[in-house]
């Protein structure tokens, strides 16, 4: 079990609301992500559902229960930190055997889940092991294994791998979507990196300024942002926005546009130059100058080699232009 | 760093102050440890002579010499378990969230701005007076016979008179190694269930050794010298009764003229306060290393 439901969960520090009623629903299993911007609160969201701070009004229910005044240690969520939080002055087993010492478990039932979580996550060779004698990556491990053997209803991830280098945090990333698809365990993870999000969730919950932009499947999300600042931050590289007389044209104060959505083709209603050439290898993305509508980007088969300097002319794949208003909501799909 | 020239060029900008140095620390010594071999009277200038171990068989010999030892070390270690056990529960209030936090935290750290004999005088005067003393005055109050502290309790006196001049330089070690304690690992611990007192223990005290270790080994090589508060406060008395090793010395060279005497005198502590470093440094050194 592992459902937990807030309603209109507001949190000020002082005089600055940082956390403006939030209403969401989360399934038991269901992978959630909270992205946005650094500072938007997802920090203290995840918080104020772990207990670490008290909601300044609102309610947060786990299971059924209103959980709103409960003390951390009895909402049954486990947490994985950013920082790991592991204790220094313990070995990787009594790290990870700590929250069983707590709740007052036999040693042997102790010792047999720190033997089972150390095969899942391969830390067996570690476990007489300090903190400090380990890579970011096997701390990260001991950091998941201590929220395991918990059995929580609910973990919660807040940035757990933004310390570790590119290739280990696509590693782990996989690593924590496993763990997932075997536990099935409700799972909160907090990111500002939109690809974790993209990659990992079942249901992505885009924070702004302390607000839910938009609720939805990462699919849903890329398909129809509901407003400029989820189109924006959902999809890399960024959707291109053009506002003027070429949005005005399809009756909308700004348009949308994907970089994969555009073409390259002879004809195209778009002529320009080429800014800028990054080639990925699979893809490579073009910045072109487009006359009337500024610098957009594009992305193109990993084949395509221009320069510089080069005139170019572009199509957009009209079905897939995103349409906003002047309030930056989404209007209704263009109609081709 | 790297080449044999620049080492070079180095040691030599360097070894003025290393024999510098040297000198203000070998000169006196030597000299000490001359005139402990000598006998060396200020009231019978013209007689000195060398008369080998004497003075230092004068000076274990003599009945102050055991006392002295002992107070130097109830002394020291007496003020070590205050200034720490007071500096972490300081450090512990200092830490939480209060109004005016800026202005206590000055007035915690006052009392280290205040010289050694005029804090022991506003001590012996102002507080522990049996006669004018605030302490008394409230003993009083409570129907209670006042404490002449000075001639019943004389080392414990001394002892919370130094303990109150150091405390603020243990609180402020402590507190400043305290900021730097992990929150994200105390609210990993809340959220496992673990209390308040079990993360204090288990959390905050190993977090602390270092700090600790530093507080006590700085301390004790100041506290094997606390002089000005026994000078002011009770003399060395009653009797021995808060006689320290430097307090001896200082008796044995200034009020008897017996600066061969003294002088062996100073050599003992010396050899007490390296002793006492030896020892220190391998019970807690370690706590020094990363
Ligand atoms: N304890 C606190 N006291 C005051 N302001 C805070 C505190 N914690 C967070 N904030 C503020 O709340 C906002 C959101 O913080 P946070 O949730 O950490 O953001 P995120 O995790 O999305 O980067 C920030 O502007 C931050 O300055
Ligand atoms: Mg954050």
């Amino acid at each position: 079990m592992g459902e937990i439901v807030l309603s209109q969960v507001r949190k000020s520090f002082g005089g600055t609301s940082v956390i403006q009623g939030i209403d969401l629903r989360i399934e038991d299993g269901e992978f959630v992500v909270f992205v946005g911007p650094s500072g938007c609160g997802k920090s203290t969201l995840l918080r104020l559902i772990a207990g670490l701070e008290d909601t300044t009004s609102g309610t947060i229910a786990i299971d059924g229960h209103d959980a709103t005044s409960l003390p951390p240690a009895k909402r049954g969520l486990a947490m994985v930190f950013q920082s790991y939080a592991l204790y220094p002055h313990m070995s990787v087993r009594k790290n990870i055997a700590f929250p069983l010492r707590m709740a007052g478990i036999s040693a042997e039932e102790q010792e047999r889940k720190v033997q089972a979580a150390a095969k899942v996550l391969n830390l067996a060779p570690y476990l007489d092991r300090k903190p400090s004698q380990l890579s970011g990556g096997q701390r990260q491990r001991v950091a998941i294994g201590r929220a395991i053997v918990r059995e929580p209803s609910a973990f919660l991830f807040d940035e757990p791998l933004s310390n570790l280098d590119a290739a280990l945090r696509v590693s782990m990333r996989q690593e924590i979507s496993e763990l997932h698809q075997s536990l099935k365990t409700t799972m909160i993870y907090v990111t500002h990196d939109q690809v974790e999000a993209m990659t990992m969730a079942d249901k992505i919950v885009v924070l702004n300024a302390g607000r839910i932009e938009q609720v939805g499947s990462p699919l849903e999300l890329y398909k129809t942002p509901a407003n400029l600042f989820v189109a924006s931050f959902i999809g890399s590289p960024k959707m291109n926005l053009v506002e003027g007389p070429e949005a005005a044209k399809h009756g909308a104060h700004t348009l949308g546009v994907r970089p994969e959505h555009i073409d390259i083709v002879a004809e195209g209603p778009w002529s320009g130059t080429v800014g800028i050439c990054e080639h990925l290898g699979s893809d490579t993305f073009l910045k072109v100058h487009v006359e009337g509508l500024g610098a957009l980007t594009v992305r193109a088969g990993g084949e395509v080699d221009l320069v510089h300097g080069a005139p170019i002319r572009l199509a957009p794949q009209p079905d897939k232009l995103h349409r906003f208003d002047g309030a930056g909501e989404a209007l209704a799909k263009a109609l081709a | 760093m790297a080449t044999q020239a620049s080492r070079t060029a180095g040691r030599l900008m360097l070894s003025p102050a290393v024999i510098l140095l040297l000198l203000w620390m070998i000169v006196p010594l030597g000299m000490t440890i001359y005139f402990s071999f000598l006998r060396f009277n200020l009231l019978m200038p013209g007689t000195e002579a060398f008369t080998g171990f004497e003075n230092y068989s004068y000076f274990f010999t003599d009945p102050a010499f055991w006392p002295a030892l002992v107070n130097t070390l109830v002394l020291v270690t007496g003020v070590l378990a205050i200034t720490v056990g007071g500096g972490i529960a300081l450090a512990v209030l200092l830490d939480q969230p209060m109004w005016g936090q800026g202005l206590v935290r000055v007035l915690v750290i006052a009392p280290f701005f205040v010289m050694p004999s005029v804090s022991a005088l506003v001590w012996k005067n102002m507080l522990m007076n049996p006669v004018n003393g605030l302490f008394a005055a409230l003993a009083r109050g409570l129907g209670l016979p006042p404490i002449d502290f000075f001639a019943d309790i004389p080392l414990a006196s001394i002892i919370v008179i130094v303990a109150w001049q150091w405390l603020p330089f243990a609180t402020l070690i402590l507190f400043t190694a305290m900021q730097s304690l992990d929150r994200e690992q105390m609210e990993a611990a809340e959220m496992d269930g673990a209390g308040p007192l079990w993360r204090f223990v288990h959390l905050t005290l190993p977090h602390l050794t270092r700090a600790m270790t530093v507080v006590v080994l700085i301390q004790t090589i100041f506290l094997l010298s606390v002089f000005a508060e026994i000078l002011v406060t009770t003399n060395g008395g009653p009797g021995t009764a808060s006689t320290t090793l430097t307090f001896l010395v200082y008796m044995q060279s200034m009020l008897q003229f017996d600066v061969g005497l003294g002088s062996a005198g100073g050599i003992v502590a010396v050899l007490l306060a390296n002793i006492v470093a030896i020892f220190l440094m391998r019970m807690i050194g370690k706590n020094l290393e990363a």
